[in-house]
Order: structure tokens, then sequence, then C-alpha cells
């Protein structure tokens, strides 16, 4: 095999780790402060349709990103209130945000004239970094960073200490002054604009297009790698590397002339998901969540 | 404040005179709107001064708690003032207590258990979001450890302490912002006895330099083992506040309770052959590794009444879930009646006439959102006449949840419109107590039976149990409150992790010896 297959597959990887990673990052912070939320699928779709939505509006592929993160962002601020203020059920509101997007990226593609497609045009999509062996999205380094930044905040800081507290005794939170509701909701702020980045990426970045199926259960993938992460912001970059490698493989192995004769395109696609629940499914057990998490707050 | 706090090199230190008063409560009053309108705390005036311990005593459901709760700014108050060195506050936040010198030691333990002591001690903290001030926290807390005298390593992760050692976390976690008010709310229930005399040393201690210590307990022992004043409670109202030494633990009592709690109830002598339980080298499932591997032995005969003292956590929990069926047990034997029902299902042990009165009442006794008359045939709908061919006969449980209801004096609004979660700790156990022993069961296994009810319907239950025993029940009482045990018994054990360590009789029962076997210090005490 050529060098330049090898550096292929490894941008491949790495632009497939992005939106898994940032997603997982942001349900880590709030999972930390006992929120659970399962609608992160749905968060991502919606933050692929606002991403290109705003990229178009402006003319500006940062303005599409900070649409995308804007649209989590609201998404995450309902689930946050309903899940404290309201102390309504989590897995409910996850659920219902899933089957939301579901329906509403659908009804807004049929809207745009575009029935299960809508493409955004190469000049507003997020200009790569040329590296020589590839072009790279800016975007890799920055969930880099962002993974090292959030393992930071949340065990080397006050406020990590705050966060954690909040998810794992509230009701020690509490009587030590800490405003439990108001933690919870702005980590789910925080997860919701992270997942929405992670859903602009995908269409005003890496696929360059919305379609309605395009998160491709990348969220619940997420889900898993935050369980085989143990909450460890790093880990699940790991994870996120582990399935982006897969991923990477599969689309080339997929491209590959040759290959896509023999191995139908169906089972190298499904590659990624399998080896990702293998892992994880290896990596429970020795892991431990926060006691409150889940459980909505209430002072008595 | 915030820096003060921190700060290593105590700060010219503000030590109040003896004897001033700190905290002042005038026409103290708490009302909670519900079913029964009533005040909690009905206008009460209270004082802490520098350099006493001043407990508080009252049986449950006195308001202890609740005045501590408002004096710290954990609740609000519905009237009344509060000054601080005779100036007026208001407290709006736990925080605003903090500010103003005064902590509070919560009964529940309130910690985080994935954090270290020092990363616990930070919650607390008003430090900003991205500072990290872990070490300078572990070095304040290493010196009031020697200070105090706290036995607790402030880096160790508080869910692998013991729950005495929790409990020092807990003192020492307000002890880090300097209070000069400290309210502790049973700070003793997780001790073993010589636990609570270390832990009087420490509260002598502060009192010492001029702190005022706030102690609240039921236990009479304790009043006048650390007490300078007293300050008794009853339904909310003040029944008056005195000097340890113008009191006697009589009178103490009689305010406390209306009347003398026993030492030892008197009761005929009962003697039968029958065994109602034997258990040879029992390991209870959970037990595998801490019980040393002969397991647990012990009978209980027909007509007896056997106590199980020891500190919560020593295995009495699974000891009781392997003789009710809740989890078979990893070895052993297990005989109800003279037959053997070593890992029979609750059901079956249930149908052999073994009844279970369970320690976390709203968990294992009732079923929280069902009604009060669906909870009082929980264990029995199955039989006529409360049902037949699988239909309830809803007249039937009517009459007779009315009738538990009212021989065992329980506050209910209604039988069929009154989900049990809304009632009171003392009601649903007055519930579970009429469920389980209407039909004079051969067996008994009451965990706890009298937590929570007052002076009044804990004589009743003690006399229902003696009653029960007289006429053939074998009772396995097992609780945390010596009183109890040594009120009761015919014969005491103690449980020791995961074994029997000692067994004597009842009348002549001694409280340091069973406080040693508690502790696993029984061969020190030889």
């Amino acid at each position: 095999m050529e060098m330049a297959h090898l550096w292929g597959i490894l941008f491949l990887s790495l632009h497939a780790m992005v939106p898994i990673t940032l997603a997982a990052i942001g349900e880590t912070i709030e999972e930390s402060a006992g929120l659970f939320n399962i609608g992160l699928e749905g968060i991502l779709l919606l933050g692929a349709l606002a991403g290109a939505l705003g990229a178009e509006a402006s003319g500006s592929a940062s303005i599409g990103l900070l649409s995308g993160m804007a649209a989590g962002a609201l998404v995450g601020l309902l689930f946050g209130g309903i899940s404290t203020t309201l102390r309504g059920s989590q897995l409910i509101t996850g659920v219902g945000i899933n089957l939301f997007a579901l329906g509403f990226v659908a009804l807004m593609l049929t809207i745009l004239g575009a029935p299960g497609f809508h493409s955004v045009s190469r000049d507003i999509q997020v200009p790569l970094i040329p590296l020589g062996v590839g072009n790279l999205s800016p975007l890799v380094p920055a969930t880099i960073v962002l993974a090292f930044a959030v393992w930071w905040l949340l065990r080397r800081t006050q406020l990590g200490i705050w966060i954690r507290a909040a998810g794992d005794n509230p009701g020690a939170a509490d009587v030590a002054g800490l405003p439990v509701n108001a933690l919870r909701l702005g980590t789910a702020v925080v997860a919701g604009m992270l997942a929405g980045l992670a859903g602009a990426y995908l269409s005003v970045d890496w696929f360059g297009a919305v379609t309605k199926e395009i998160t491709a259960g990348r969220g619940f993938i997420a889900l898993a790698i935050v369980v085989f992460s143990g909450l460890n912001p790093l880990l699940a970059l790991l994870g996120g590397f582990i399935f982006g490698l897969f991923d990477g493989l599969a689309t080339w192995v997929a491209t590959y002339p040759g290959i896509k004769k023999i191995i139908p395109w169906q089972f190298v696609a499904m590659a990624p998901y399998i080896v990702t629940l293998a892992v994880v499914a290896g990596g429970i057990g020795r892991v431990r969540f926060p006691k409150g998490l889940g459980v909505p707050y209430l002072r008595e | 404040m915030a820096n003060s706090a921190i700060d290593s090199k105590r700060q010219t230190p503000k030590t109040p005179v003896h004897g001033q008063i700190l905290l002042e409560a005038r026409g103290l009053s708490k009302g909670f709107p519900g079913v029964w309108q009533h005040l909690i705390l009905d206008h009460l005036d209270f004082d802490v001064r520098a350099g006493e311990v001043h407990t508080l005593l009252g049986e449950n459901g006195a308001g202890k708690t609740v005045i501590a709760n408002i004096l710290s700014g954990y609740y609000g108050k519905t009237d009344g003032e509060i000054r601080v060195k005779g100036k007026l506050v208001s407290f709006d936040s736990p925080r605003d207590g903090l500010a103003h010198g005064i902590a509070m030691v919560h009964q529940d333990l309130m910690l985080v258990g994935a954090f270290t002591v020092a990363q616990n001690v930070m919650v607390g903290l008003k430090a900003p979001p991205f500072s990290f001030r872990l070490h300078q926290v572990e070095r304040k807390l290493d010196e009031l450890v020697a200070h105090y005298g706290l036995q607790v390593d402030p880096r160790a992760r508080v869910e692998d302490l013991s729950a005495g050692e929790q409990q020092r976390v807990e003192i020492l976690k307000v002890l880090f912002h300097e209070p000069e008010v400290l309210f502790l709310d049973e700070p003793t229930s997780l001790l073993t006895p010589q636990e609570a005399d270390q832990l009087f040393v420490v509260l002598r201690a502060m009192a010492d330099e001029g702190k005022g210590i706030v102690f609240i307990s039921h236990k009479m022992r304790e009043v006048f083992a650390v007490s300078d004043r007293v300050t008794v409670l009853k339904l909310g109202k003040m029944q008056g506040t005195c000097h340890i030494s113008e009191t006697t633990e009589d009178e103490l009592t009689r305010r406390t309770f209306g009347e003398t709690v026993p030492e030892y109830m008197e009761r005929p002598a009962v003697y039968s052959d029958k065994l109602a339980i034997k258990v040879s080298h029992l390991i209870p499932q959970g037990l595998e590794k801490k019980a040393p591997r002969s397991g647990l032995s012990f009978t209980l005969r027909q007509g007896e009444i056997l106590g199980l003292a020891g500190v919560a956590g020593n295995g009495q929990s699974e000891l009781i879930a392997s003789i009710t069926g809740l989890a078979p047990p990893a070895s052993g034997q297990i005989i109800i009646l003279g037959e053997d029902m070593t890992g029979g299902s609750p059901k079956a042990f249930i149908e052999k006439g073994v009844a279970h009165i369970p320690e976390r009442r709203r968990e294992m006794g009732i079923v929280e959102q069902m009604f009060v008359a669906e909870n009082v045939v929980l264990k029995d709908y199955r039989q006529t006449p409360f049902s037949r061919n699988t239909v309830l006969n809803h007249h039937e449980i009517t009459t007779h949840a009315r009738d538990i209801v009212a021989r065992f004096n329980a506050l209910v609004p209604d039988l069929w419109d009154t989900e049990c979660r809304i009632l009171s700790g003392g009601n649903i156990q007055r519930l579970i107590l009429g469920r389980e022993t209407w039909r004079k069961p051969p067996v008994i296994i009451a965990s706890h039976p009298t937590e929570g009810l007052d002076a009044k319907a804990i004589r009743h239950t003690w006399e229902l149990f003696l009653e029960l025993r007289e006429q053939g029940s074998g009772i396995l009482l097992i609780s945390e409150d010596l009183d109890e045990i040594m009120s009761l018994s015919d014969r005491i054990g103690v449980m020791f992790e995961g074994a029997i360590v000692g067994v004597v009789e009842g009348q002549n029962a001694d409280r340091e010896l069973l406080g040693h076997w508690m502790a696993g210090t029984a061969a020190e005490a030889a």
C-alpha cells in the first residue's frame, strides 16, 4: 500500500472522528452534572439543517457553524428546562427531540424544494487547511484541543467540582449553597451547543449537504462512547477516533476499485458501528457514573 | 470571607467572650401548608452562647431539625426574628448562614462519594470557577485534623470510608469555614458508643475555644455526657431551657416523652421447645468476603424475643434478606418452624408465617403510589375473604383496612383516596405494623420497628410485641437503638462484620459490653 493511501485513510478517520467526539464531549459535561440526553441524534440533525441554512443565508461558513450551535443550544435549553425546573422525564424528552428532528428536517427539506437532499455550495463550506499530504478541516485540531480543555475543566477546576457534585449528590451540592438546577441547565445548553456544532460540521464542512439520514446514528454512537469513556473526555476522544478509523477504512474500502466488487458495500458500511459497539461493550462495567444521573433534583 | 476561609494562616482569631449570645431567635415559627395545617414550630425563643454546648432534646417530629435548618439558612421561616450577635439578619440560603458564621452538620450524610474528603470541602468553596485550590484545602484540613484530633485523611475517597469516618468528614467540612455556631443534627446516630464519646471530646474542645455548639439528640445518656444547657421541645413547642446541673434524667425524660421509658420491660416467662428460626453456618449473599468462614448460627424459640444490636452495615440487611427469601444465601441452612426454607422465595416465607417489618419502610414496606387500603392487604390479597377467584373484594378489604388503621392509630385522611407516599414515616410504620402482626404470625422479623414513632406509640408497639411473644411468636428484633433492644429482648446478640460476636441474657445486658462488641473491641474490654 502506498503512503498516499495511509494519509488518505488517516484524514478520512480524523474527519469522521469530529462529529461523534464533539457530541460525546458535550454529553460528558451534562452527564457529569446529572443529565442524560438521549436526544443527541436529533440535535445533530437539527444542527446540520440550521448550519446549512445559516451558511446559505449569510454566505459564510462560520455563520453556518454558529447557526448550528445556536440551534443546538436552544434545544439544549429546552431539554435542560424540562429536566430541571419542570422535573420531566429525561428519557421521554430525549426521545421527543429525536422524533421531532426527524420529522422537522424532512419537512424543511421538502419545503426547500429538494426532498431528501439539499446540497451546500462549495464556496460557503468551511475552508480546509492544505497540508501537502491532504486537506484538513480546522475542526479536527479544534476537537482535539476541546477534549483536553474539557478534561481540565471537569477534573482541575472549581467549576468542575461544582458540576460533578451536582451530578453525584445534588442534595450535598444544594446544602453547600450551589444552584444545582442552574448548573445543570448550563451544562445542557453547552452540550446542545456542541452537538449542534457537530451537526453543522456535517452539512457545511464534511459532507457539504443535508439529507434526512445525514447523522446516520452518530448521536447514538456518541452516547455509547460516553458510556465507554466513563465521563472522561480524553477517552471519549479515543472512542471517537476508533469509530472514525473504521468509518474511514470503510469509506476507503467502499471506494477502492476492485474491493467493492468482492465485499458488498453495505457490509463495509456496517463495520464502524459493529466495532464501536464491541469496543464500548468491552469497556462497560469498569466505569462509575454519577449517582444522581437522570434523576431530577427536588429539595424536600 | 472567600479568601480568609482558604488562608492556612488564621487571621486575628476573633474569639468571642464566653457567655456572649452568638445567635438568638425570638418568636420563631414555621408552618408547612398541607392536609393537617399546623405550626411545625410555635413561637420559639432560643439562643446559643459562646463556649457552650446547648442540646436540643425532643422526640422525632418535635421540630429540632427544623429549628437547625432555619437558623442555618436551609429553610425559610414563617414568622419571628433571628439575630446574630444582636444584629437582625435574614437568611435566604445556607450560604447566608455560613457568611454569618453559622454552619450545620446534617443528620443524613451529604457527601459526594466519588470525591476525596478535600474535594468534598471544595464543593462549598466560594472560589473563582477556573481556580483550583485542592492543595491549599488539603493543607488546611491537615491542620484542622491535627487541631481537633478528628482522625480523617483529607486525601481519602469518601466512598471508601466507614459511616463513622464519613460523619467526621461532615464535621470537618463545616469546620473548614470556621463557624462560630455549629449545629449538629443527631450526629451520633451512625456511631458506636465509643465513637460518640470521642465526638463529645471534640465538641467540648470546640466549645472551649469560644464556639457555640448546638447538639441535637433524643438520647438521654448523650445529653448528660456533653451539654451545658438543654432545651426541650415537644411537638414544635418549647418545654423550657435549663442548665444541665439543674435537672435530672427523670425530669428531662418526663418533659420530653411525657412518661418514663422503662429500662427492661417485665414479662412472664414463656418457654417453648419449638424453634421459630434455626440458622446454621449461614453466609448471606453479599457477605461472602466479609463474614467469617464458619458463618452465622443462631436459634430463635417461639415465645422469645431475640435482639440483634450492631452498627448499621455489619450484615444485618443481608441477614434479613436471607431469612425472608429476598436473596438466597451464599451458603448455610435456614430452618423455619422445622422446615428447611433455604433459598425459598419471599412468597414461600410469607406463606410459612414469616412476618417482615423492613428497615427502609418507604422502599420495602409499602408501595408509595398505592392507596392505604391496598397497602394494608399487600400480603393478604390472594386469600379469602379479600379476594375470590382472582377478583378483589372491595368491601372486605375496606372493612379490614379500617380496622387496622383504627387499632394502630394511623392518621390517614382516606383509605381509598390517599396514596401512601404522602403519609409521614410514623404513620406508614403504623400501617406496616398492623399489616404484619394482625394474623399473630409465628415468626416476626422486625427491623427498627419503632423508628419515627412517638413515645406513646413506641410503648404500644413494645406491649404488642410482648403480647405476641406470650402468644407464641418468635420475634427477631434488629435495631441500632440499644434502649429498644435492652428493653425488649429476652436475649441480645451483637452483629459485627457479618457474624454474631456475642450473646447475653437481656436482663443481664450491660451497655458497655454491648458497645465493645458493636465496635469490634471485645478483646480489649475483657
